[in-house]
């Protein structure tokens, strides 16, 4: 059971900078609430109280989304719903609303939000890896002297570990930024203990680019979650593709670079094997979900 | 308690309240509103009994702090329809039987009044997707997307709204769907579940749980509980009486709370009652108990060995109960038989995992009658245990069935009932506990694990020539159900299966691991599972198919069962036949069919759960809504 002396709903961000600069020590920072609830029960945290619970969700600044220049910049209020039902964001990012149906359920993706996700920092997040692949950035606010100042991190570099980040005390997520990747097709691998409302043992997100024929990877994007502390770009894959003529044998025998990159603590051959079939899967679904393009595999094998 | 104000619409009326600064919605809802329709099953957002709107979106109430819904549009289970009526959707769940135990029902009837009302066209996959965060135990949902699909056609007006009324019976129920009586009552959210009921003035209780497999209790220290303000008192074994203090459903082997020592990890050894559940709560951390622990036993043939640690002092072996049966002659057969077979089988523990958690209420009534409201499955026997237990004649103690949110099984034992009953008494003030799932999944009796080792001969020609069939169940710390569970799975061990020679033994054995207990099948399902592979195997070995061996052995009018009952009906002739066309079965032995079986797949088979399903369905959510 989850206690509190006081529970904060700040409107603006420098309300809530000041609530949380000055809140007493052990005092928590709330966005959706999806994970801190569930955190306080037997099994896990058992009965917390915290002096403080201070609820961003109401913060003007965090609100809606901007498109320029480019990069889809989400308010930290963005939550993995939206990245099924809102058409801009669905053509940007198109690698999120495969994300986000493999998220929790209808329900908990209307209060769960992307920034909740990312500061939360696990290694099996399903929204790490997404965000990794489309060159994701965080930014952070803080108070200097009662300035709003900020500061920005690609989020592998923002995420230091399991749990761990680089969010310095009175520090909050302002928003997080992404290229639009409109033109991409997009997909989302995720395997668990069951199918349905689970949390990942391995995700891979993909997207992809042919180029006008159809026949060539102009561009692809790849990143795994769960197979180790933090998400991973597959750089290699990626380059190895990039511009060769598509097939599946050339697909799959990228996708063998993919095992080299599991360094996971736990049940890695299981992950290594898993991630092998994530990667094919994921940019041969990729493929299909480029909507302008007509993608043609190079016949004459068959993998 | 730290209060918050409120200011929020729910269910049409606009209202304003103070209330704890840490509760949920869903506790802001059932506690403070009295709108119990909205259940807590898991309170982790994994079960969806809790949903609601909240402006419109549907939502999880239990991961929802209340603060986030202030200013907010509310609406529960009970503000759908106006007060005698039905919407569509719960008129179809009533139609079709999409309710039976009924306690995911309110929620389920939110997720798919919600998946219509955002995609009023969804075809079958996207109500399934729709409906993922909500889980049913009774139904196997086939009814309930029955039950959507229905209301969609009649909501669209493709389909008549007569097409919710009943369908005429004519002059037989029989081979008719008739809708069931108390459906009205679960789809509109206003049967009262135990949690669900209020008494005025009551306590709320809080059990503290032996966090070790067998230890022994040196001493319990509850004094700086009972100093904690609001605590009304604290009971230990102590606080019952001595000499019967023992319960279960064969064996009477299980105190109402652990005496002397504990048995397993979640047992209850210390129970609080307080004003409210927080102090409940906060008092369980102020109990002092010291353990010495004791050399544990967790494999049941471990058990059975010499010089196993013992769980009960009554049974120095450890045997719960062995049940054996034998007939004919076991040796004749084997010596008899072209093929003899032997293999090893096991299972598993299972949680029988209903939607509501065990929950329950006492109180003395003015003739000093101990009252217990609870969910249980078996409340004469309880109330004939509890009136040995609490030293009272009989009719001082009644027993009132709460509907049962889902049982299985697993509410047959009197795990919490007499702690509220020695609360009750102790204090003259009702007093209920309401489980968490964590401690429902902790405390309650699992399925027991079985190991089963069989031998079965054969003749060429597919007849069983003997069976000898050997069951050592992990019956757990106490005996609560394993003696039905091993007579049952005795009487069914060799199947719908003529055997002449056949030597059967069950045996349940005492563990430190969590209790045994009654679940779905009562112990054939671990005897099925041992005899239907090894029919498969038999067939394979025999080059003959599966459903050829069945019928050569099967029971047949005349025929005699394992314990020689003789039978003058018998039907599996038609289950096998009816079960081979509908499978569109090809002929063959089992292990020689391969990839290129046709009877794989097709229309009417399930296809395992693949999401993305609004995809496929066109742009019908296709709006900017945040920007």
């Amino acid at each position: 059971m989850l206690t509190c002396d006081t529970y904060h709903m700040p409107t603006t961000l420098r309300d809530a900078l000041e609530l949380w600069s000055e809140a007493p020590e052990g005092s928590r920072l709330v966005s959706g609430a999806t994970d801190i609830l569930p955190w306080a029960r037997e099994g896990r945290a058992g009965d917390v109280h915290i002096p403080s619970l201070i609820d961003v969700t109401r913060v003007a600044e965090f609100k809606g989304y901007s498109v320029a220049n480019g990069r889809v910049r989400l308010g930290a209020n963005t939550v993995y719903q939206d990245f099924l039902t809102d058409g801009v964001l669905r053509r940007t990012l198109p690698c999120m609303p495969f994300c986000a149906i493999w998220f929790a359920d209808d329900q908990i993706r209307e209060q769960a939000t992307l920034a909740g996700n990312l500061a939360n920092a696990s290694p099996v997040a399903d929204g790490t890896p997404a965000v990794a692949a489309l060159n994701g950035t965080v930014e952070l606010a803080r108070l200097e002297d009662s300035e709003i100042k900020t500061r920005q991190f690609v989020v592998s570099d923002f995420i230091l570990g399991p749990g761990r980040t680089v969010l310095q005390p009175g520090e909050i997520i302002t928003s997080v930024s992404l290229d639009s990747a409109a033109g991409y097709g997009g997909s989302f691998q995720k395997v668990g203990q069951r199918r349905s409302l689970v949390i990942s043992v391995a995700c891979c997100a993909a997207l992809v680019r042919a180029d006008n024929t159809g026949c060539s990877f102009d561009d692809l994007r790849l990143a795994l979650g769960g197979v180790g502390p933090r998400p991973m770009r597959l750089n290699a894959v990626e380059s190895r593709l990039r511009g060769e003529r598509i097939s599946r044998r050339t697909i799959y025998a990228a996708a063998q670079l993919a095992a080299d990159e599991v360094a996971s603590r736990s049940r890695q051959e299981y992950r290594r094997s898993v991630v092998i079939g994530f990667v094919k899967a994921g940019i041969e679904e990729a493929l299909e979900n480029q909507s302008d393009v007509d993608v043609k595999f190079e016949e004459t094998e068959h993998a | 308690m730290p209060k918050l104000k409120i200011d929020l619409e729910v269910n049409n009326r606009k209202m304003s309240k103070e209330t704890d600064a840490h509760k949920r919605l869903l506790d802001f809802l059932r506690d403070d509103l009295n709108l119990t329709g909205t259940k807590e099953g898991c309170g982790a957002g994994e079960c969806g009994t809790c949903s609601v709107f909240v402006d419109g979106k549907l939502v999880k109430s239990c991961l929802m702090p209340v603060a986030k819904a202030s200013g907010s549009k509310i609406q529960t289970i009970e503000g759908l329809s106006d007060p005698g009526t039905l919407t569509p959707m719960q008129r179809a769940f009533h139609k079709t039987g999409a309710s039976q135990c009924g306690y995911c029902i309110p929620g389920m009837v939110m997720a798919a009044t919600s998946a219509l009302r955002e995609n009023p066209k969804a075809d079958i996959e996207e109500i399934k997707e729709r409906l993922g965060g909500n889980i049913c135990r009774c139904t196997g949902y086939t009814k309930i997307f029955e039950a959507v699909e229905l209301a969609k056609a009649v909501i669209a007006g493709d389909m008549p709204e007569e097409a919710l009324n009943e369908d005429d019976v004519g002059d037989s129920y029989i081979g008719h769907n008739v809708r069931r009586l108390d459906a009205p009552s679960k789809v509109s959210g206003r049967l009262r579940y135990a949690a669900d009921m209020k008494m005025h003035d009551m306590l709320q209780m809080q059990v503290l749980r032996s966090p070790h497999p067998h230890a022994k209790i040196i001493s319990i220290d509850t004094s700086e509980a009972e100093a904690m303000d609001g605590v009304v008192c604290v009971i230990t074994s102590n606080d019952v009486p001595e000499q019967t203090d023992g319960f279960g459903v064969f064996v009477h082997d299980q105190p109402i709370m652990a005496r002397g020592k504990v048995r397993h990890v979640g047992e209850a050894v210390a129970a609080v009652a307080a004003e409210d559940l927080v102090t409940a709560r906060k008092a369980l951390a102020k109990i002092r108990v010291v353990y010495e622990e004791l050399p544990g036993v967790y494999d049941p043939e471990e058990a059975m060995k010499k010089g196993a640690a013992v769980v009960h002092d009554y049974a120095p072996d450890n045997i719960v109960k062995h049940i054996p049966v034998r007939k004919g002659d076991v040796n004749a057969g084997f010596a008899n038989a072209d093929l003899i077979l032997e293999d090893d089988f096991s299972t598993q523990q299972v949680e029988h995992a209903y939607l509501e958690p065990e929950a329950g209420i006492a109180y003395v009534d003015a003739d000093d009658v101990v009252v217990v409201i609870s969910p249980s499955q078996n409340i004469t026997h309880h109330r004939h245990m509890l009136s040995h237990i609490l030293g009272l004649p009989i009719n001082k103690v009644r027993f009132i069935m709460s509907p049962v949110g889902g049982g299985f099984g697993g509410k047959e034992d009197m795990i919490y009932q007499g702690m509220l009953a020695v609360v009750a008494m102790k204090t003259h003030r009702p007093v209920q506990l309401n489980f968490t799932r964590e401690e429902s999944i902790i405390a309650s009796a699992k399925r027991h694990p079985s190991r089963v080792h069989y031998k079965m001969g054969l003749k060429w020609n597919g007849e069983i020539t003997a069976i000898q069939f050997g069951m050592i169940s992990d019956g757990g710390a106490y005996g609560m159900s394993s003696e039905g569970v091993m007579r049952k799975a005795a009487i069914l061990s060799c199947g719908p299966y003529e055997v002449h020679n056949l030597s059967v033994d069950t045996t349940a054995v005492y563990t430190n691991n969590t209790p045994s207990g009654a679940f779905r099948t009562f112990g054939g399902m671990q005897a099925q599972f041992a005899t239907e592979s090894m029919m498969d195997m038999a067939a394979e070995a025999l080059e003959m198919d599966p459903f050829e061996i069945r019928r050569i052995n099967m029971m047949k009018i005349g025929s005699r069962t394992h314990t020689q009952h003789k039978l003058t009906a018998a039907s599996l002739d038609r289950c096998l036949d009816a079960a081979e066309k509908e499978s569109r079965w090809e002929n063959g032995p089992p292990n020689v069919r391969g990839s290129k079986r046709s009877d794989l797949g097709g229309d009417d088979t399930r296809a395992p759960c693949t999401l993305g399903a609004r995809f496929k369905n066109g742009k019908s959510t296709d709006k900017e809504r945040v920007a």
